[in-house]
């Protein structure tokens, strides 16, 4: 069955990301739709961001889908999302913000279970669509709480607001709630339970959706509120419990019990999930410094550097973790499995994939010249000097352990025989998005500049006051 | 006086919702879903925000517990939950809604939220309207596109897959 839904997407994908990409490089201040959205940088980088991904996930479904019933309705499905995640990242108003994060989230419950004959892809989208509806409820109290101190839904003026009541306990409440309903779909320790399930379970494009960009949709939405508010307000007035703090110990358990839990699994996408929930630890490090810097003031250098690097590891981790469960879907489409066993000698079978999942794997692990490590540089260069150094620390130490697991799926892919030597038919929809991937993996790595520039630019806008 | 209905239309909303969640029947545990909707209705009338209750009473009980029912009589199903025994996983859940409940107590109680004094003039339905229609029209395009995707969302999950069928 020929269908046209998936080219329709793709063209409207490349067709926004050109105009973001431009209003990115010239861009003008402002604010559209009256005071709903905003018109600034940050929204442009996770725009940039979120669209990439879903782009990736569009090019490479059409094989995955192209003998299935439902596949124009999976496809307009993944346009809400998108769209969803695209207003998002422009939102100025929470509930702009809410509805914009429904609009994301909606879809993707139906995209989790859209293999309804498999009971794995059922379960799953049940457990998302639970825990996804108790973080959006979450949410919604947090931003009625808000609301009744600042009488206004503009985020700007409410953080205000809410700065201006100093200790006030449901202030303190309002902003504990968005951290738990952000963090759920950041997937931040503790609460990431749902995410090794639902990836496992749901077909393995929409995990990669769900991995590198409806995760990053939380972390833009964390970035436009949470850290707005959490800069200029005290949670408790004991030092010890400051929101840096609390940022601190999130980063540090998120990273350290993703890696822990990712090296004893036996199935590929759980381990890609945990990698994941660790990779999120790191992106944590940069709010760390930026809460830090101005509640105490000073260490704005470290504050920009630590903020970049959150920035530049969001868009690197995008395109790495992309790559990485692209690979894991052509393979479990291809050959069924989606054990680690089967990717004993997969160089032999499909040499496309197992470099794509080398080089993704390397550059999650830090390894220079790839991208991934120069984000991970800024972010613990940006903590080193300071209170959080021990940070900086956990972070390289997590990165060596990472290493491991890493290091091992590639031996197994070089290494290790196959039970058959049989070339498997790498589909062009997935070469082609593991070309594009590799090439950005590599070439940021080389040429990091722009894309550092690109981050850094997308920071002074976060809090117009 | 408020204060005794207040306490009763909450029982009567978290009852509800309860009985909807533990109901091993479908039918009683939609039934419990309207009770539950109808608590909360009420206690929105008690707050002076008749507009909000008059919707929750012709959205939720009127078009979402009915449509439940509806689906229930055409699915024709005897048991819906298989009987599951107690586990510890119900049991942390348990703790941990209560110690959310008690934080939220003591938080709420820790802001003296009684001496705020409640604004004099109350929301009426043309502010309302006039607010949706102008600060808030490009809010309202957006819901119309999540009420879109959710529809295609209960598409995808209703319709027969028919080549897997063949397929299986």
């Amino acid at each position: 069955m020929a269908d046209a839904s998936p080219y329709i997407l793709i063209t409207a994908l490349i067709a926004s990301l050109m105009l973001i990409g431009a209003n990115a490089l010239y861009p003008q201040q402002g604010s559209v739709f009256g005071s709903l959205l905003s018109y600034d940088r940050l929204g442009g980088f996770f725009g940039v961001v979120t669209l990439l991904v879903t782009l990736f996930v569009t090019v490479s479904s059409v094989v995955v889908t192209n003998e299935r019933p439902n596949a124009p309705l999976y496809y307009s499905l993944l346009s809400f999302t998108a769209l969803g995640m695209l207003i998002l990242s422009y939102a100025a108003d929470l509930l702009m913000l809410f509805i914009a994060w429904e609009l994301m989230s909606l879809p993707t419950y139906a995209l989790a279970g859209f293999e309804k004959r498999r009971a794995q892809s059922n379960e799953a989208a049940a457990k998302y669509a639970i825990i996804g509806a108790l973080s959006s409820a979450i949410i919604l109290y947090a931003i009625s709480l808000t609301y009744g101190f600042a009488g206004t839904t503009q985020i700007a003026p409410a953080v205000r607001a809410i700065a201006s009541q100093p200790f006030n306990p449901l202030a303190s409440t309002a902003i504990l709630l968005f951290v738990v309903g952000f963090g759920f779909k950041m997937s931040i320790v503790p609460f990431h339970m749902w995410a090794p399930d639902a990836y496992e379970g749901a077909p393995p494009t929409i995990s990669t959706l769900l991995a590198a960009a409806t995760k990053k949709a939380g972390f833009v939405a964390a970035i436009r509120v949470l850290l707005a508010v959490t800069t200029v307000y005290a949670v408790t007035q004991n030092p010890v419990f400051s929101t840096a703090n609390v940022f601190a110990v999130l980063a540090l358990v998120t990273m350290t019990l993703g890696n822990i839990a990712a090296l004893t699994q036996k199935s590929m996408t759980r381990l890609l999930a945990y990698s994941s929930i660790a990779q999120a630890g790191y992106i944590l490090i940069g709010f760390v410094m930026y809460a830090y810097s101005t509640g105490v003031g000073g260490y704005q250098q470290e504050a920009i550097i630590g903020m970049t690097g959150s920035l530049f590891h969001v868009l690197n981790h995008a395109v790495m973790k992309g790559a990485a469960f692209l690979v894991a879907s052509l393979v479990l489409f291809k050959l069924r499995r989606a054990d680690v066993q089967a990717y004993g000698g997969l160089a032999r079978r499909m040499p496309v994939s197992a470099f794509t999942l080398t080089v993704a794997f390397l550059a999650l692990a830090g390894v220079p010249p790839l991208s991934g490590f120069w984000s991970k540089v800024l972010l613990f260069l940006s903590v080193l000097n300071g209170p959080y150094s021990w940070l900086a620390v956990a972070g390289i130490l997590n990165s060596a352990f990472s290493m491991g697991f890493y290091a091992w799926i590639i031996k197994r892919m070089y290494m290790d025989e196959s039970e058959t030597t049989e070339k498997v038919n790498e589909s062009t929809g997935f070469v082609v998005v593991f070309a594009v991937a590799v090439a950005l993996i590599i070439g940021l790595g080389i040429f990091p500049g722009p894309a550092i520039a690109f981050a850094q630019n997308a920071i002074p806008t976060i809090f117009a006051r | 006086m408020a204060d005794v209905v207040f306490f009763a239309l909450m029982v009567v909303a978290v009852g509800g919702a309860i009985i909807a969640l533990e109901a091993r029947e479908i039918v009683y545990g939609a039934v419990g879903l309207a009770g539950s909707f109808f608590g909360v209705a009420a206690l929105f009338f008690l707050l002076d925000a008749p507009f909000v209750a008059v919707f929750q009473i012709i959205v939720y009980i009127g078009a979402v517990a009915i449509l439940i029912l509806f689906t229930v009589m055409l699915v024709r199903q005897e048991r819906w939950l298989k009987d599951a025994s107690f586990s510890v996983g119900q049991l942390a859940g348990i703790l941990t809604a209560g110690a959310t409940a008690v934080a939220l107590i003591l938080a709420f109680s820790a802001a003296k939220l009684w001496e705020v004094t409640p604004s004099s003039n109350p929301p009426d339905f043309l502010g309302i309207g006039q607010l949706i229609s102008t600060e808030f029209a490009p809010a309202l395009q957006v819901l119309a596109l999540v009420l879109a995707a959710s529809v295609l969302g209960a598409i995808t999950l209703a319709k027969v897959d028919r080549e897997e069928k063949v397929k299986a």
